[in-house]
């Protein structure tokens, strides 16, 4: 039995929260959705409500930037659900706000809590609400050390790593034309 | 579980680990206790922690394939293939039909293998040992026949951008045939020799129950979750490679205690035979690898590519930049949801009992901590 992946319900389940449709085959998910810090809980209570469960909770690290409520940290938010029953992955990020921390999900789905910690050993992300904030996979010397937060060289802003329909062909273009361009570190 | 004063004054706390042997691993889990019951158990992980993660981010995408070798040891080859598809699905490579078709045949030996080793290695926990060496018997046969394709015999690196590294021969058709023929008679051995065991029951059944709401909130996924009744595998809800080409069925268990997940992993090799089996006769001609650009660039934007690994769901996520490095990898492995619901199941157990779960997990350390 193949499974269905056409008219489900879920991107009118999730239409208080500002989201975009994504096409699979690209990009390996069903749903976006561009969170605010606020709104994570809510986000979380509602995939919890109709029964998704945690794939899992992580960030990733750009350059920050200036916006009308102010400075960015830099530092995104990304959880990633799916569903047991059916094939549907969605996707919440979240940018961090300069006070570096985020509200915790893990009373909602207690398997956060491991990666909540885990993320705050690798980028230094404080998961308010957590009652058990210790490092996990790094040690308790290592607390102020966060191993994935970039160089600021190597840093780049979250228009550059984010997906457009023309970025493919753009690479494509790039591949063919005789390459100046060794970035690798 | 009701306390006496005398119980409340003697709580201790216990190291189980980080050598102990039913952990499989450095793996060391503080225990707080009460005479013989567990109160509360707390896994402390790191201990093997490689940060592969940021490895990834620090040489070009084709670098990274021996790393994925790494994180699961004992079953590498679907961390390969999770890695190659990402890849693919990222950058638009089509693969050859034979090359999806080898993959399939040493993914799923490779998931009987690891399967092998966990079915000995729990029930040495559980006390018994004969069947370690009945299990290490027939999982050497199979390292034997990757061995011959793939060069090693546990950390493969046999996948490649577009296909994989070598054709199979008819040596490896035969062997493999073969082995599928003695496998099945010696699940008949298992059988006699374990499933219908009076003390390996009454060490599994009713222990560990794992509810479907306590699997949802954790996130767990594989033969652990299956064992609670729910037919969650990502080769049939979330088709990948050729698997929707193959006939086979998804065990599932009644009410998820230690005996339903076992039964859950002896089904699925079967399954797995049944699988190998239709893909050998099946197997086209052709070629095995595809032209793929010598520098592969990454567009930006992110991508996901989830793969069966032989304990559950492996998430690969992944972020371009435009260059051939990725800007972030994260890897989600099956093990660290599964086991981080030890601390809610594990609450006011006998010790025994606990040792008794965390076999029935089919833990991999190094692929938990990465």
């Amino acid at each position: 039995m193949a499974p269905e992946t056409k008219n489900f319900k879920e991107d009118i389940l999730f239409h208080e929260f500002n989201t975009t449709e994504t096409d699979y085959n690209q990009r390996g998910y069903h749903l976006e959705v561009a969170l605010e810090v606020n709104q994570v809980r809510k986000f979380a209570q509602k995939a919890y409500d109709e029964g998704f469960y945690l794939v899992f909770v992580t960030g990733f690290h750009v350059l920050s930037e200036e916006t009308a409520e102010g400075t960015t940290s830099g530092l995104n938010g990304v959880y990633q659900f799916a569903r047991y029953d059916r094939l549907y992955r969605i996707k919440g990020q979240v940018s961090v706000p300069e006070d570096m921390s985020l509200p915790s999900i893990c009373d909602i789905y207690q398997g956060a809590s491991w990666h909540e910690r885990e993320t705050r050993d690798l980028y230094g992300i404080n998961f308010e609400g957590h009652p058990n904030l210790k490092p996990l996979l790094l040690s308790d010397e290592d607390r102020d050390f966060h191993p994935l937060l970039k160089e600021e060289k190597k840093l780049k802003s979250l228009e550059a790593v984010s997906w457009t329909p023309e970025a493919l062909e753009s690479v494509d273009a790039d591949a063919k034309a005789p390459s100046s361009d060794s970035i690798d570190s | 579980m009701l306390e006496s004063d005398f119980q409340k004054q003697n709580r201790f706390f216990l190291n189980m680990g980080p050598q102990h042997p039913s952990t499989h691993g450095v793996l060391l889990i503080v225990l707080e206790m009460s005479g013989e019951y567990v109160l509360d158990p707390q896994p402390v992980l790191g201990f093997v922690h490689r940060m592969h993660e940021k490895m990834a981010e620090s040489r070009p995408c084709g670098g990274f394939m021996p790393n994925t070798a790494r994180m699961d040891y004992v079953c590498a080859l679907p961390y390969n293939h999770g890695y190659v598809s990402l890849i693919e699905r990222k950058t638009g490579i089509e693969v050859p039909k034979r090359a999806e078709y080898i993959r399939v045949i040493t993914s799923e030996l490779n998931r009987v293998a690891s399967h092998l080793l966990w079915l000995g290695a729990y029930l040495l926990d559980l006390g018994a040992f004969t069947p370690i060496l009945y299990g290490f018997d027939d999982r050497e046969h199979i390292l034997d026949i990757l061995e011959d394709i793939t060069g090693s015999r546990l950390t493969y690196c046999y996948y490649r951008f577009g296909g994989v590294y070598q054709d199979i021969d008819d040596k490896f058709v035969d062997a493999t045939r073969a082995f599928i023929q003695r496998l099945r008679k010696r699940f008949v051995i298992y059988e006699k020799l374990v499933t219908k065991n009076i003390i390996f029951i009454k060490r599994t059944e009713n222990i560990g129950i794992v509810s479907p709401d306590m699997a949802l909130r954790y996130g767990m996924t594989g033969p652990n979750l299956r064992g609670s009744g729910i037919a969650y595998d990502v080769r049939k809800n979330e088709p990948y490679s050729v698997y929707p080409e193959f006939d086979f069925e998804v065990p599932v268990g009644a009410q998820g205690d230690c005996l339903d997940r076992y039964m859950v992993r002896i089904r699925e090799m079967e399954q797995s035979l049944r699988i190998i089996e239709q893909a050998l006769d099946r197997l086209p001609e052709g070629p095995v690898r595809a032209k793929v650009p010598k520098n592969i660039k990454l567009s930006p934007g992110d991508c996901n590519f989830a793969v069966e690994a032989a304990r559950g769901e492996l998430s690969y996520y992944l972020v371009g930049d435009g260059t051939s490095t990725p800007y972030r990898l994260k890897v989600r492995v099956p093990s660290y949801s599964n086991l981080s619901c030890l601390p809610e199941l594990g609450r006011g157990i006998l010790l025994p009992d606990l040792v008794s779960i965390l076999g029935s997990f089919d833990l991999v350390i190094p692929e938990m901590d990465r």
